[in-house]
C-alpha cells in the first residue's frame, strides 16, 4: 500500500565519557557496559535482522562523540568483554540454582540469550560496535548523525567560541568515525535558541530537531519540516507519539507485564553468592539480572511477581499495534483535513529501549515489521531522505526550548547544580583567552599537546551530564568530582603553558585517561572576527 | 547548598543565563582587589543586579543580593526578550557599576505545557517524585 504519511524515529544514543583505566571495576563504567548489552547490541541485532529480511528499518541514530569514543576505546572494549564473561559465569550458576523453579528458569535463560548475543556480536566485530552501524548506514538502512562534542546544553554556553568548538569538534569527530559528513545535528537535550542557526549552518549541518513547543504556531504544527532563515532544516518532535511511550499514566513501559527495573539480583541475592560480581568495595550494586515484573502501579518491590517473558512479548505485540493504530489515525486525520501527507517525528533516548524498558527493542522491531506485514499506509523515513524529496519547507523562527522537564533549562540550572557554572565558565574563558594568545605561534610538541588536552578537558567540563546527575541526585559526588576535575585540569594545563613549565608526566596521564578527539586542535576555541 | 570543592581563579565575571520564561540565572565572581574591597567593607555588602532590555538599554528591573552569595535567580522582566545585567556596589554613598553581563534571551512561554511528553525516563521519574 502506498503511504499516506511518514514516520521518523530518532534514537539519541549518548553516555558521558567515563574511562578509568587505572581501575579494574569502576562503578560508573557499568553505565557503558549495561547500555551496550541491554540497548545497543539488541538494537544492532534487530536492525541487522530486519535488513537481512529485506525490511529497511529507516530509523535515525544520533551517536554522541563521547559514546563513539567509548565504543572505540580498546581498554573499555576489553573491560566490556570481561563484564560479559563475568555475567555469563553468574548466569550459569543461576541456571543451576533455578533448575527446580521453572518460572525463574525461563527468565534466566532469557538473560543467557541476551549476554550470549552480546558476546557473539562483540566477537563478530572484534569489539568494535561502530563497524556494524557504519555498515548499516552505508547500505542505506539507517541514517546516523552527531551531536555536540561532549553533549553541552548549548544555550547555556554564553561564549560563541565555546558553542562553535562543541559543533566543529563534533563534525570532525563524526567525519573521522564514519568517513563522511554528518548531515544532521542532534541538539543536546533538544535545547534550542536562535543564535544556534548560524553555528549549525557554518559547521555544515543541514538539519536539526527541536521540541514540540518550539514551533507552536505554524498551521501544520509538528507534522511538517521547517527551515530557519538561513536554510537549516528543522524537525519538531511530536509530543503525542512520545507521550504514548513515556506517559507516567498508561505509557507502554509501565505495563504490569514488563520487567521491573529496580529489583535486581545484586540487591536480592545472598551477599557471599553475588560478592565476586560486585565491585572491589563489595557494596551491593545492580548486576543486570532482574527477575520480576512491574506487577502493578505502586506495588512495593517486595510484592513484585516473577517476570513472564511470553506474557511480556504478548504485550509488546499489543502495544506496537496500538502505537501504529494511533499513528494511522493521526495520518488519516491530517490527510482528510489538509489533503497532505504528514510527517510524524518521534525522538527518544536510545538507552530507554532495552536498558530502562527491557522490551523496548522488541517493540521497535515489531513496529517496523508490522508496517510491512500489515501493509499499513505509513513508511519510515530518515531526515535526509525526507528533505531531499519534500517541497521547500516553510521558514519559521523557532522558540527557545528543550525537551527537559518544563520545556526549558530548569533541569540544568537550579539550586542543586547552579554552583558548577563558575567552574565551567572559568575553564572556558581561560581556554578561549589562551587559544587566542597562542593561535599564531609555533609551538613545540609538549606545549601543543598541553593546549590540546586543555581543550579536551574544557569540553568535558561543559557536558550536560554533570548538571543533570546533580539534579536527579544520582551519582552526585561523581558528577561534581568530574566537573571539578576537568575544569581544574584545563586551568592547570593552561597555566603551565603560559608559565612554560608543562609537567609531561601528568600531561601523559591525562592524555591516557581522557583520550578522545584525537585530532583536536586547541585553536578551535580561538575567537573569530566574523562568525 | 552544594559548593565547589576546589578554588577558582579570582576574576571579574558576571554571567546571565536563561532558565525558563519566568527566570534568569545570574552568577558573578570578583578579582582579588574587588574581593578585598568587599571584605574590608569599602563596599556595602548588599549589591544591586540591574537588568536592562538589550534592544534599547532601558531599565527593566533591580534586584538586591549579598555580594558573597555569588549567584541569584532574577525574574524575567515584563517585556521579556533579550536582557543584560549589571552588578552595582555602594561605596561612600554612591553606586558603582562593577560588572556587566552578556545578553541572554528569555524563553517565550509556550502554550500546551500540560502533559509534557518526556523523552527520558529520568525526567519522568523526577516529575513523579
Amino acid at each position: 500500500m502506498s503511504s499516506r504519511g511518514s514516520l521518523m524515529f530518532l534514537l539519541h544514543a549518548h553516555l558521558p565519557y567515563v574511562n578509568h583505566p587505572q581501575d579494574s571495576a569502576f562503578l560508573e563504567e557499568n553505565w557503558f557496559f549495561e547500555a551496550v548489552v541491554e540497548a545497543y547490541v539488541p538494537l544492532i541485532v534487530s536492525l541487522e535482522r530486519l535488513a537481512s529480511e529485506g525490511i529497511r528499518p529507516g530509523i535515525t541514530l544520533s551517536i554522541s562523540p563521547t559514546l563513539g569514543a567509548m565504543l572505540e576505546n580498546e581498554a573499555l572494549e576489553t573491560k566490556l568483554g570481561l563484564y560479559v564473561e563475568s555475567r555469563l559465569e553468574l548466569i550459569e550458576k543461576e541456571l543451576e540454582r533455578a533448575q527446580n523453579d521453572p518460572a525463574l528458569l525461563r527468565t534466566v535463560q532469557l538473560y543467557r540469550d541476551l549476554y550470549e548475543s552480546a558476546a557473539k556480536l562483540l566477537h563478530k566485530y572484534s569489539g568494535d560496535l561502530i563497524t556494524p552501524l557504519k555498515a548499516l548506514q552505508h547500505a542505506g538502512q539507517i541514517e546516523i548523525i552527531t551531536t555536540a562534542a561532549t553533549h553541552a546544553v548549548l544555550p547555556l554556553l554564553e561564549r560563541p567560541e565555546a558553542v562553535r568548538a562543541q559543533l566543529s569538534v563534533a563534525a570532525e569527530d563524526y567525519l573521522d568515525r564514519f568517513n563522511r559528513k554528518s548531515a544532521g545535528f542532534w541538539l543536546p537535550e533538544c535545547a534550542y535558541e536562535p543564535r544556534l542557526n548560524s553555528y549549525l549552518k557554518l559547521s555544515g549541518f543541514n538539519y536539526t530537531f527541536t521540541e514540540t513547543h518550539s514551533v507552536g504556531g505554524p498551521p501544520d504544527g509538528v507534522y511538517s519540516p521547517y527551515r530557519t532563515s538561513n536554510g537549516v532544516g528543522l524537525f519538531a518532535r511530536d509530543a503525542a507519539s512520545s507521550r504514548e511511550v513515556w506517559s507516567s499514566r498508561g505509557g507502554y513501559p509501565g505495563d504490569p507485564a514488563y520487567r521491573e527495573f529496580y529489583r535486581d539480583l545484586g540487591y536480592d541475592g545472598d551477599l557471599e553468592y553475588v560478592r565476586p560480581y560486585l565491585g572491589a568495595d563489595g557494596a551491593r550494586r545492580p548486576l543486570g539480572l532482574k527477575y520480576y515484573r512491574i506487577t502493578g502501579a505502586g506495588k512495593d518491590l517486595a510484592e513484585k511477581q516473577y517476570y513472564d517473558p511470553d506474557a511480556a512479548l504478548a504485550r509488546v505485540q499489543e502495544h506496537a499495534a496500538d502505537f501504529l493504530e494511533r499513528r494511522v489515525k493521526d495520518v488519516d486525520g491530517f490527510y482528510a483535513s489538509r489533503g497532505g501527507r504528514p510527517l510524524i517525528v518521534s525522538c527518544y533516548d536510545a538507552e530507554l529501549f532495552g536498558h530502562w524498558w527491557f522490551e523496548g527493542p522488541a517493540f521497535l522491531e515489531t513496529v517496523i515489521r508490522r508496517i510491512r506485514q500489515e501493509r499499513l499506509p505509513l513508511q519510515f523515513v530518515t531526515p535526509s531522505e525526507y528533505l531531499n524529496s519534500c517541497q521547500e519547507p516553510q521558514e519559521i523562527s523557532p522558540r527557545v526550548s528543550s525537551w527537559g522537564e518544563n520545556g526549558y533549562f530548569d533541569p540544568w540550572v537550579n539550586e542543586s547544580n547552579d554552583f558548577i557554572y563558575p567552574a565551567v565558565y572559568a575553564a572556558t574563558d581561560k581556554m578561549i583567552e589562551t587559544a587566542n594568545r597562542f593561535r599564531n605561534q609555533d609551538l613545540d610538541n609538549i606545549n601543543a599537546r598541553a593546549l590540546n588536552q586543555a581543550a579536551r578537558e574544557t569540553l568535558l567540563a561543559q557536558s550536560s551530564d554533570w548538571a543533570f546527575l546533580l539534579y536527579i541526585g544520582s551519582h552526585s559526588a561523581y558528577a561534581q568530582g568530574r566537573l571539578e576535575e576537568h575544569a581544574s585540569n584545563a586551568l592547570k594545563l593552561l597555566g603551565e603553558v603560559i608559565e612554560k613549565r608543562v609537567d609531561e608526566q601528568s600531561l601523559a596521564g591525562l592524555e591516557k585517561k581522557n583520550n578522545l578527539f584525537h585530532r583536536l586542535d586547541f585553536r578551535v576555541f580561538a575567537s573569530v572576527s566574523r562568525f | 547548598m552544594p559548593e565547589l570543592a576546589r578554588p577558582l581563579p579570582l576574576e571579574d565575571r558576571l554571567v546571565l543565563l536563561p532558565k525558563n520564561p519566568g527566570a534568569f540565572f545570574v552568577f558573578w565572581q570578583f578579582s582579588e582587589s574587588r574581593l578585598e574591597a568587599f571584605r574590608s567593607a569599602a563596599f556595602f555588602p548588599e549589591v544591586e543586579l540591574r537588568l536592562v532590555y538589550s534592544d534599547d538599554k532601558t531599565h527593566a528591573s533591580v534586584h538586591k543580593a549579598v555580594w558573597s552569595s555569588g549567584r541569584a535567580y532574577l525574574p524575567v522582566p515584563e517585556r521579556g526578550g533579550n536582557c543584560e545585567a549589571a552588578l552595582y556596589a555602594l561605596r561612600n554613598g554612591a553606586w558603582e557599576r562593577l560588572l556587566e553581563s552578556n545578553q541572554a534571551a528569555a524563553p517565550e512561554p509556550a502554550s500546551g505545557q500540560d502533559g509534557r511528553a518526556y523523552a527520558s525516563m529520568e525526567f519522568m521519574k523526577r516529575s513523579q517524585s
